[in-house]
């Protein structure tokens, strides 16, 4: 397998776990809790540097996930005492978190080389490198395999809780009413979307990963009012446009990871302005129409 | 859920028309091919280059004036770290984010030298005060641990390809004699300035190893790490530092960004003691042929240059 091919199968496998819990956060209207993950992680490893005291230790990306989870629990539930909007809880939590990180390496770690980098070692271009050997036997790149694993549980996470993901989704008044918890799916989820964002942060770096969760999802959201449509437009997008990055990226000698969040980026644009259903185009000539229609109406009561 | 399907398929084929399309598999020649050798930064670049002479061709990953902690790889970084016969990097954790890469690379069968190793533990100096056990990386800016590690580069060199073992020593000693060279010109000119002016203030804590080998007080504003921020009791700390020692001039760096010593100049200057900023120097990387700095040589002359003249001019104009 060329290094290409390899790279552009990393990138559509981290996109595609990325982009199904992508959806539900965009329709909840809260996908810069991607953002706010990839930044409060750091708080997770410094307090994980401190009990381990060793930079190599396996137990940071553990501390990182753990406050990936914290994170989003936080902001959750700060959400539900609807005392405040959904994207001020996400910044009370996510600044919070990250300068608490700040200091601490400030006041503590000084002169010692401690950031999110440092552990979460993320780089798409050398994800084929980093190899994930069990028992001596190479079984892929590490990034592939971890994140194939993730892309099955959020999977098997939507497929086996769709009918309660939807309910809570657009009706969580409702949901209550008939007996299951929004809570409970809710927290479920947002602790799948720390997973996801950890694991691709650790398998791609930072940028991607609030690309690749809100960038398909997005775009689906604009192309279609049903569901299923939805995750399945997210995932063909979160697909075509890792495979187009990748080329491009190798086309024009530049960052891959950048290069796909630009496709990422332009293709979303596009869907905007052109979205049969709901695009900024439509939308206006739509309205233009209208209000001709009614103009008319109105001259001939005249 | 037929729809469902059919988006998988499209997906499934156009995987596989793209894997299809791409098997451009690279070989990997012997024989009188010049050694890959993929270096980190651009001082390992040149010093492997020095050493290796013609029977290597060296890559350097990160380029001229690229801070070696923010680094970010573009595609063809992928071909060339694909290619490499041997990778030489700096450890110590300056390029922390690779190590693991690196080490993996090691144990697939492509030699690894980490230029750290070519000189005594004594030699590296901790940062973060008393009981750290954390190493200051920059290490070539102790030209007695560049000669330890051209002789350490030498021999690896050797190791990988012993048809040319000779040549490789032979090339790391008359390297070695320019490194003198240049030693005996940075203690000349260190002579320039009154001692107790030896001070240098920069943005970062890159210097320590000069600071020590050639008598200098080194304060930074920052520490090691290029982005961690400089807190505000750093700045006015150091601004009392300065206008006590009555220091004249600081240094910004190459690949650092000044805004933080321009705020500690007017810092200074409000304590009623004139400060000015001296100019750039080379820390994380090399610079290029325009400034005529390309090389390490080069590099460091370039560098103390600019802090003698500094300095010196300073206490000139005190008289």
């Amino acid at each position: 397998m060329s290094i290409i091919t390899e790279i552009t199968l990393i990138a559509v496998v981290v996109s595609i776990a990325c982009a199904l819990p992508g959806v539900f956060l965009v329709l909840r209207g809260t996908t810069m809790v991607s953002d706010a993950i990839t930044h409060t992680v750091l708080l997770g490893i410094v307090i994980a540097f401190f009990v381990t005291r060793d930079l190599n230790s396996p137990l940071l990306l553990v501390g990182a996930t753990l406050t990936g989870v914290f994170t989003v629990w936080a902001i959750e539930a700060l959400q539900r005492t609807k005392l405040l909007g959904d994207d001020a809880a996400i910044g009370v939590v996510f600044p919070l978190f990250f300068s608490v990180a700040i200091i601490l390496i400030t006041r503590y770690t000084g002169d010692i080389h401690l950031d999110q980098d440092t552990v979460l070692m993320g780089e798409l271009a050398f994800a084929p490198f980093r190899r994930l050997t069990i028992f001596g036997v190479d079984v892929g790149a590490r990034a592939f395999v971890t994140m194939l694993v993730i892309l099955f549980i959020n999977a098997g996470f939507i497929g086996l809780f769709y009918k309660e993901l939807k309910v809570t989704t657009f009706d969580a008044a409702f949901a209550a009413a008939i007996g299951f918890s929004p809570a409970l799916i809710y927290y479920g989820l947002m602790t799948l979307v720390s997973l996801t964002a950890v694991g691709a942060y650790d398998s791609v770096g930072s940028i991607l990963v609030v690309g690749f969760m809100v960038g398909p999802g997005l775009t689906a959201y604009l192309l279609t009012h049903e569901l299923k449509k939805m995750i399945g437009l997210a995932v063909l997008f979160a697909s075509i446009n890792s495979i187009i990055g990748v080329r491009l990226a190798f086309a024009l000698d530049s960052s891959i990871a950048g290069m796909i969040a630009v496709v990422t980026g332009t293709v979303c644009l596009i869907a905007f302005l052109f979205s049969p259903k709901k695009g900024l185009i439509k939308n206006t000539l739509t309205r233009r129409r209208e209000r001709e229609a009614f103009d008319r109406k109105i001259n001939e009561i005249n | 859920m037929m729809k469902r399907k059919w988006i998988g398929f499209t997906i499934l084929m156009s995987i596989l028309m793209l894997a299809a399309c791409s098997n451009e598999t690279a070989t990997t020649p012997e024989g009188d091919e010049p050694i890959n050798v993929v270096a980190t930064t651009t001082m390992i670049a040149d010093l492997v280059e020095n050493i290796g002479g013609e029977y290597v061709a060296v890559t350097g990953l990160m380029g001229p004036g690229i801070d070696p902690h923010t680094y970010q790889p573009s595609a063809s970084d992928v071909y060339t770290m694909d290619e490499a016969d041997m990778i030489v990097y700096n450890g110590l954790h300056l390029e922390s984010q690779f190590i693991e890469m690196f080490e993996q690379f090691e144990s697939r069968g492509v030699p690894t030298t980490v230029i750290a190793d070519g000189m005594p533990s004594s030699a590296y100096k901790t940062v973060g005060g008393e009981g750290s056990t954390e190493y200051d990386p920059h290490i070539w800016f102790s030209v007695n641990n560049w000669i330890n590690a051209s002789e350490y580069v030498a021999e690896q060199l050797a190791e990988y390809d012993p048809e040319h073992a000779d040549d490789y020593e032979a090339n790391a000693q008359a390297y070695i004699e320019e490194l003198s060279a240049l030693a005996d010109y940075i203690e000349t000119r260190i002579e320039e300035v009154p001692e107790s002016s030896r001070y240098l203030v920069t943005a970062h804590d890159a210097f320590q190893y000069f600071g020590e080998e050639f008598n200098f007080e080194v304060v930074g504003l920052q520490g090691v790490n290029t982005q961690t921020e400089a807190g505000t009791g750093d700045i006015s700390g150091l601004a009392d530092f300065i206008a006590n020692q009555k220091i004249s001039a600081v240094f910004v760096e190459s690949s650092v960004s000044s805004r933080n010593i321009e705020a500690l100049i007017e810092a200074v200057n409000s304590r009623g003691q004139e400060l000015s900023n001296a100019g750039e120097l080379y820390s994380d990387a090399l610079g290029d042929e325009a400034h005529d700095t390309e090389t390490y040589i080069k590099m460091y002359r370039s560098n103390i240059d600019t802090i003698v003249d500094a300095l010196n001019g300073s206490q000139d104009n005190k008289h």
